[in-house]
């Protein structure tokens, strides 16, 4: 069955003054539909840039997207239309993504005469009406006239994700959506998306920092870890916050402070050979963790670029030792 | 004997719809070498009464009433009474204070040596091969490297190291307290942990006491002795960390212990507290946090229910139902309450 979709060995590469910088480096990513998948890393590592090359907001400088199999960058007119519909991003941050002007009404209602969902103010209304339901926002007439600074930081958040279903997606890429809201109101913005996602059959790719909120969202899901522009390890998610197989999966599971006194007070740490994040403008050769990874090999890890690799039984791994050890592993229970 | 003792404090901001009461009614004490952490959601106070401790509130800030008591050597003196000679003194030398966004905190043009520079200065130190060595020794403390970091600008840093070059800076002047608002707060993982270590490894070295202010629960359980929880601008509970986690008796402390998921361990029953915080200038009658309570009852919209000792006596919590509370979780184990609920 082909994904719904997918990256395929995607790169993307930024001017700067300082020289080129490649942010997103040969990824490759294929969702199905409905699923509810996670993407986390630290700053730099690419995962908004990946985001923005899967909605289409940015062009690969190498690699292609691939929506329903076809690829959308050479697609064009009403094929191209229907992917821009069909995939939505929501931003980070509801206070500067929403136009301060504008009621929730004129904010909805345009991308419904834009799209040709609605023909009069009164079918824009009813349509409103009912997206305003759809993100618990009720009663509906409380908030249809309201201006964003009229509404909290979670209100706004799904007013911005009811715009982002103003046109029906298949896919959603919600980029540290629940970040800038309070901690007691994450989860049911959270459990929103994921509603959606199992309702209406619609692909929600969360990208965030935070592990903890991965670990929630994508609970029956995926998780795929970034370093550096590459993905390290893409694994299901109890599998992935259990038994990291990357070392960088495990260092970041190992230096998280969890709200829990005992098991954040005792947790096993990985140490780091480097705490310093290598510059994109001058990554190390070979794997770009190496000069910070405890499982270093001189000689291999400093040469050769570690491809994303399946291991048994349950993930990816770009990691030469980790490949090496688990498959070994697997072929001594095997034997 | 507390370094610090804040008595019935009361801070209110003067708008134009009327006094917004960001802070009410606020007591706590702060033992030497203790590490006590203030937990709320944006509009519960928490860092207006941090920046009220060291009174640096913003123009249009009245405290209305309370006492701030600060001790040392026998001393106590009433921060609120200090002229601004001894308030310079306090400020930096007896309490220094850690700004959230550390980007923020420098000067954008000047080196990290003349900051340090600076901060001497203002409090009396002129001798730079003096200044320079002790910059050194701390920079040194907080696992910077000296030679790299004094003749570098503020942009040529780092996160990570900028909030290590603010943690040295306040502790130039070997202050007794240290106040630190979000510490890690839009740090990396990594960053973030390697900051925690730091200060835990600096408060075992240096004995000082430690306020900090967070909305994030996991760096109260990694550092903190006790911990307070405040919901529109009161203490509504106090508690040693392992009740505070484990055993909470207000409802708005279990819910954001629940609203939290983990990586470790079993994800447990997780889930949001309903509703918004409410309207500072027009608080609801009684207790404020009913409206999204789901244990409330009448009486609790009756009257705003004072901060009483639960359990023991070092735990209090603010709250008529909190017996409810304890039946809800049933076990008073050592298990996070997602699990209890779950």
């Amino acid at each position: 069955m082909t994904a719904l979709i997918e990256l395929d060995r995607v790169s993307r590469t930024f001017h700067t003054p300082g020289g080129p910088i490649t942010a997103v480096d040969a990824v490759s990513l294929a969702f199905d539909a409905g699923e509810a998948m996670c993407l986390v890393g630290e700053s730099g590592c690419g995962k908004t840039t990946t985001g923005r090359l899967l909605t289409g907001l940015l062009r690969p400088t190498s690699g292609r997207l691939l929506y329903e199999g076809k690829d959308v960058w050479r697609t064009k007119g009403a094929d191209l239309a229907r992917f821009r519909r069909a995939v939505q991003l929501v931003h980070q941050d509801p206070y500067a993504s929403l136009n301060p002007t504008r009621t929730v009404f004129q904010t909805l209602s345009a991308p419904l005469f834009r799209h040709k969902k609605a023909r009069t103010s009164r079918q824009a209304l009813a349509s409103v009406n009912e997206l305003l339901q759809r993100v618990d926002l009720t009663p509906p007439e409380n908030f249809v006239t309201k201006y964003p600074h009229q509404l909290s930081g979670g209100q706004r958040q799904r007013v911005a994700i009811a715009r982002a279903l103003t046109v029906d997606p298949k896919v959603i890429v919600a980029d540290e959506a629940v970040s800038m809201v309070d901690v007691s109101i994450r989860i049911s913005l959270l459990n929103l998306l994921l509603a959606l996602g199992r309702e209406f059959g619609v692909t929600i790719v969360l990208i965030t920092h935070d592990l903890a909120v991965a670990r929630y969202f994508a609970r029956e899901g995926r998780i795929g870890v970034m370093y550096l522009g590459r993905v390290v390890e893409l694994a299901d998610t109890e599998s992935l916050v259990g038994d990291p197989a990357h070392p960088y999966s495990a260092a970041l599971i190992g230096a998280i402070p969890e709200a829990d006194p005992d098991i954040t007070r005792s947790k096993k740490r990985v140490d780091l050979r480097s705490a310093e994040i290598p510059s994109l403008l001058r990554l190390p050769a070979g794997c770009t963790f190496h000069p910070r990874c405890p499982l270093s090999e001189a000689g291999l890890c400093d040469l050769k670029i570690p491809e994303l690799l399946p291991v048994p039984t349950d993930r990816e791994v770009a990691c030469h030792v980790a490949v090496r050890e688990r498959t070994a592993e697997q072929a001594a229970t095997m034997a | 004997m507390s370094v610090l003792s804040v008595r019935g404090l009361s801070i209110d901001y003067l708008t134009r719809r009327g006094p917004v009461h960001a802070v009410r009614d606020v007591s706590f004490e702060l033992e030497k070498s203790e590490t006590l952490a203030i937990i709320g959601e944006s509009g519960s106070g928490k860092t207006t009464l941090a920046v009220g401790l060291i009174r640096l509130s913003p123009r249009g800030t009245k405290v209305a009433k309370g006492e701030i008591l600060y001790t040392k050597n026998g001393m106590t003196n009433d921060i609120r009474k200090l002229d601004d000679d001894d308030l310079r003194e306090y400020r930096w030398a007896e309490c220094a204070m850690v700004f959230q966004a550390a980007l923020n905190s420098f000067n954008p043009v000047i080196t990290i040596w003349e900051q340090f520079l600076d901060t001497a200065r203002a409090h009396g130190l002129n001798d730079r091969r003096r200044v320079h060595d002790r910059a050194a020794e701390l920079l040194d403390l907080v696992h910077l490297d000296a030679g790299r970091v004094l003749p570098a600008f503020p942009h040529e840093l780092s996160g990570g190291m900028k909030q290590r070059v603010l943690i040295a800076l306040a502790l130039m002047l070997e202050p007794q307290m240290v106040i630190l608002d979000e510490p890690t707060t839009a740090l990396d993982i990594l960053t973030q942990r390697s900051i925690i270590d730091l200060l835990r490894q600096l408060r075992q070295r240096l004995g000082f006491s430690m306020i900090f202010i967070s909305h994030d629960l996991s760096i109260a359980a990694e550092l903190a002795d006790r911990m307070i929880t405040m919901y529109a601008g009161r203490v509504v509970e106090h508690a040693r960390v392992a009740d505070m986690f484990y055993r909470p008796r207000h409802p708005y402390s279990l819910g954001l212990l629940r609203a939290v998921p983990r990586v470790s361990g079993a994800l447990g029953s997780v889930a949001s507290i309903p509703g918004s915080p409410p309207d500072l200038v027009r608080l609801p009658k009684g207790c404020t946090y009913a409206a999204r309570c789901p244990y409330a009852i009448d009486a609790c919209r009756e009257a705003d229910p004072p901060l009483l000792p639960v359990d023991t006596p070092q735990h209090e919590a603010a709250c008529i139902r909190w017996q409810h509370v304890a039946e809800v979780l049933g076990s008073d184990a050592e298990i996070p309450v997602a699990e209890k609920l779950a």
